[in-house]
């Protein structure tokens, strides 16, 4: 299959910059693949598994939610934080889920929005973790 | 005589263990200067990439609507001033201080990073928010990331009418000068000098919606890189300060040491004179 160029960026600099076949994300709006030559995209990332295939091996992450941009020659994707299995700590991510459910089940906590959106980052990692 | 030379040594030994203290706060400092002049350029490829999107879907759609454009008549204005925790960085608190006695009012929010600036509230009775107080030692992503989310939150409802920083610029190792820069609402001519590459891009859902996305990521960056610009100021500004105390701890042991050795060659003729004085009578 054709290639096509993806970089990675995060505000700790390039997080990754590979040459990849297929990339799978989860948009706001759905998810999408992109192959080589897709017209030029921009869109917001959901907090989601992301996975792309390489050499015909499948490498998944957890992103926190981030950006994609979909260039001529290059996909860029901007996430906050985006970790591969291997960089996941399972039991933070376990203590941060039931931190979140815990908030949640109170009644009259304010910040329901925050821990939702931690409850759904702390699943994601769990379930990247686990599912490579 | 003697007792005043005892005096001098002692106060030779107190300037050097105080020169070995600034010393070692030069050297510390030389060494987070260079780290957090690291991060900053590590935030580079982010904040170009966030700003060059925003300025394609400024260019390609003009006259967007969205709430981040647009300004708000009423509520307060917001600051994010950014001063330090740590002393000794000579005229680094003294410059933010100043700057922030001139614009802030007791009517506005202030969200306070760093214990001096906020020690200078308290002292003048304006209050302000500390919940983030500690952020310039942490420089963590994911607190900015908060803060912005609140803030922005609070644009969009309404409540408040501007968002104003104060940082300090880093002009170069020797010069740093603070700045207020508006965050919200964002100014369009920004983004106007970027070279926009491709006009014909898909905007999924909607251009209006990927900019609601894209606008908080982009003062998440913003915010961060003066965050760190800030401290790399901070941390220059101790260097020279410490660097300048090290030379004069250097000047004054240079000084005593004269006055030492005079008073020692004074003490000496004092006693050849008296032996001589004896012999002759």
């Amino acid at each position: 299959m054709k290639k096509f160029k993806l970089k990675i960026v995060t505000p700790k600099g390039i997080y990754q910059q590979t040459e990849i076949e297929l990339l799978n994300i989860r948009t706001t709006s759905g998810q999408i693949g992109i192959l080589a030559g897709h017209l030029p995209l921009a869109s917001a990332i959901d907090i989601s598994e992301l996975n792309y295939v390489k050499d015909n091996e499948r490498y998944h992450f957890a992103i926190a939610g981030g950006f994609v941009y979909v260039g001529e020659d290059e996909t860029t994707i901007i996430a906050n934080a985006i970790e591969s299995p291997e960089e996941i700590d399972l039991r933070r991510a376990e203590e941060a889920k039931q931190r979140a459910e815990k908030r949640l089940s109170l009644k009259g906590d304010i910040d329901i929005l925050r821990a939702e959106i931690a409850l759904k980052k702390a699943i994601t990692r769990i379930h990247v973790k686990n599912g490579a | 005589m003697a007792t005043q030379m005892q005096a001098i040594k002692r106060r030779i030994k107190s300037v050097e263990s105080t020169k070995k203290m600034t010393k070692a706060m030069q050297l510390v400092a030389t060494s987070k200067l260079r780290k957090t002049r690291n991060q900053l350029d590590e935030l580079k490829p982010y904040y170009t990439m966030v700003t060059s999107t925003v300025a394609q879907i400024l260019a390609s759609n003009k006259g967007i609507d969205n709430a981040y454009l647009k300004e708000n008549k009423e509520g307060k204005v917001v600051y994010i001033i950014i001063s330090s925790s740590l002393g000794l960085c000579g005229g680094y608190n003294a410059n933010v201080n100043k700057l922030m006695d001139s614009i802030v009012t007791s009517d506005d929010l202030i969200y306070m990073i760093g214990t001096k600036g906020a020690a200078h509230l308290s002292h003048t009775g304006v209050p302000y928010n500390d919940n983030y107080l500690s952020l310039n030692s942490t420089l963590d992503f994911k607190d900015i990331t908060t803060l912005v989310g609140e803030l922005t939150n609070m644009y969009k409802a309404k409540e408040i009418s501007k968002i104003k920083i104060l940082y300090t610029e880093f002009v170069n190792n020797m010069t740093f000068t603070p700045h207020i820069q508006t965050l919200l609402p964002v100014d369009i001519n920004e983004f106007k000098d970027i070279e926009v590459t491709n006009k014909y891009t898909i905007f999924e859902p909607s251009p209006a919606e990927v900019l609601d996305h894209l606008i908080p990521m982009y003062l998440q960056s913003v915010v961060y890189g003066y965050l760190v610009e800030s401290v790399t100021s901070e941390n220059a500004a101790r260097r020279i300060s410490m660097e300048n105390a090290t030379d004069n701890a250097e000047n004054i042991i240079d000084d005593l040491l004269l006055e030492y050795n005079q008073a020692r060659q004074a003490q000496i003729t004092n006693e050849i004179n008296e032996i001589v004085a004896g012999a002759s009578v």
